[in-house]
């Protein structure tokens, strides 16, 4: 199969065919057999592709919770509990319940853990920094993020980009290193990628993992509002006053 | 065919959303059987474990891909399901002595096309993916990002090359993964619709 038939399929799926193209395509299908099972093939694998990347997180997510379900339904390591562990343990979960209520009553201010989202980093780079790089973006997504900042810092001197120095600041915001991640941030705030306004938002957020609300608020109030996360802000916003 | 789908088909629903309720519900109703059979057959709790697991994530990729439409109860589906990767792992660890007690009769025609269509999507699966791993560096990553940014315009921008050229591109390297598939035998087992 040569490398005019592939951009051919690839032109089909996207329809990309003007009318008589496309008619000689169908009918290349109908009557050429070896065509058609390629075809079959590459479009096959377009779908697993999509599904491969696109799915990426709703799997770890599931399979997050395939974990939790297979533990309370007492299937891990064959262990049942009984009954009179089942009761204290739902005592616990009451007594926790009722804690939870009464400290959030007491203290109305949102948290960091509340508005803070994770989005894991996905690089593709090229070249001899992408080793590196790629140990840096492992260790962020498994929520190593004191080897996570210390590995960017290292990718940073030789091959400073937004994106990493994003989540740089944001490994450094993880481990209580505010000074540190608020510099990476106001510079990604300066400068003109498309990360200035999440950078704010994080600059934010760092603001309310310190406890520093009045900051925090000043500082939202710098999001535009064609910000795609504006309903993020907003409802921080609210919550604050 | 859409009036042949079963009831049931909510449980394959709630997996592809990841939904907690339905989760919970499959392992209260349908893992314990599992669990009890693998138990029974020179299995333990921890391999049944497993077992359920990865068939839990095959539902879940075939129910993602919209490949997945039950026409038999979840129950003996899911069963026969468990019951034959078991079995194949079985076979896969056979220089030890085993027993099986395969009493399992009454599969209607229904439920042994649908298990037979969810290993075939497994198997493909684990081709693809094979065969993915063996595409140079440069390919794969044009791939991952030509299907994970919204369009290929954007990655021509990120990648800062012209449209053309990424979409030829990633063209050429789903093509030389066509090949590669093509070249297996393992396709040419498959029996593929």
């Amino acid at each position: 199969m040569n490398e005019e038939q592939y951009l051919l399929f690839e032109n089909y799926l996207n329809n990309d065919l003007n009318f008589e193209e496309k008619e000689t395509f169908e009918n290349e299908l109908k009557s050429n057999n070896e065509f058609a099972k390629a075809f079959e093939i590459y479009k096959d694998l377009n779908g697993y592709l999509q599904q491969k990347f696109q799915t990426e997180n709703d799997l770890s997510a599931f399979k997050q919770n395939l974990k939790t379900a297979a533990g309370t339904n007492g299937h891990k390591n064959g262990k049942i509990i009984s009954m009179k562990q089942a009761f204290y343990a739902l005592a616990a979960c009451f007594a926790l319940l009722f804690g939870v209520i009464i400290f959030n009553n007491l203290n109305s201010n949102p948290t960091f853990e509340e508005y803070y989202s994770k989005e894991n980093a996905n690089f593709a780079e090229r070249g001899d920094v992408i080793k590196t790089l790629k140990q840096a973006q492992d260790a962020f997504n498994k929520d190593n993020y004191q080897l996570a900042a210390s590995l960017f810092e290292t990718v940073l001197k030789s091959y400073p980009r937004p994106e990493i120095e994003f989540y740089y600041g944001v490994s450094l915001m993880q481990i209580n290193k505010y000074s540190e991640s608020e510099i990476v941030f106001n510079k990604l705030i300066q400068g003109n990628s498309a990360y200035k306004n999440t950078a704010v938002w994080n600059l934010a957020l760092s603001k309310l993992k310190q406890k520093d609300y009045n900051s925090c608020k000043e500082i939202l109030k710098t999001i535009p509002k064609d910000y795609e996360d504006y309903a993020k802000v907003q409802d921080l916003l609210d919550h604050l006053k | 065919m859409a009036n042949n789908i079963h009831a049931d088909q909510l449980y394959i629903d709630g997996l592809a959303k990841n939904d907690s309720l339905i989760i919970n519900s499959v392992y209260k109703k349908f893992v314990p059987k599992v669990i009890h059979y693998i138990k029974n057959n020179s299995g333990n709790e921890d391999k049944a474990q497993d077992v359920v697991q990865e068939i839990m994530i095959l539902l879940f990729n075939q129910a993602k891909a919209g490949k997945l439409q039950l026409t038999c109860p979840f129950d003996a589906y899911f069963f026969l399901l468990c019951k034959r990767k078991w079995l194949n792992e079985i076979k896969k660890i056979s220089n030890q002595a085993v027993t099986i007690a395969d009493d399992y009769s009454s599969i209607n025609e229904s439920e042994q096309q649908l298990v037979e269509q969810t290993e075939i999507f497994e198997q493909k699966q684990l081709l693809f993916d094979d065969m993915f791993a063996k595409l140079g560096d440069k390919c794969q990553e044009l791939l991952k990002l030509s299907f994970t940014i919204k369009t290929l315009e954007e990655v021509a921008q990120k990648l800062n090359v012209t449209y053309g050229y990424v979409r030829k591109k990633k063209s050429l390297c789903v093509g030389q993964l066509t090949s590669l598939v093509q070249e297996t035998n393992r396709y040419k087992s498959l029996k593929i619709n």
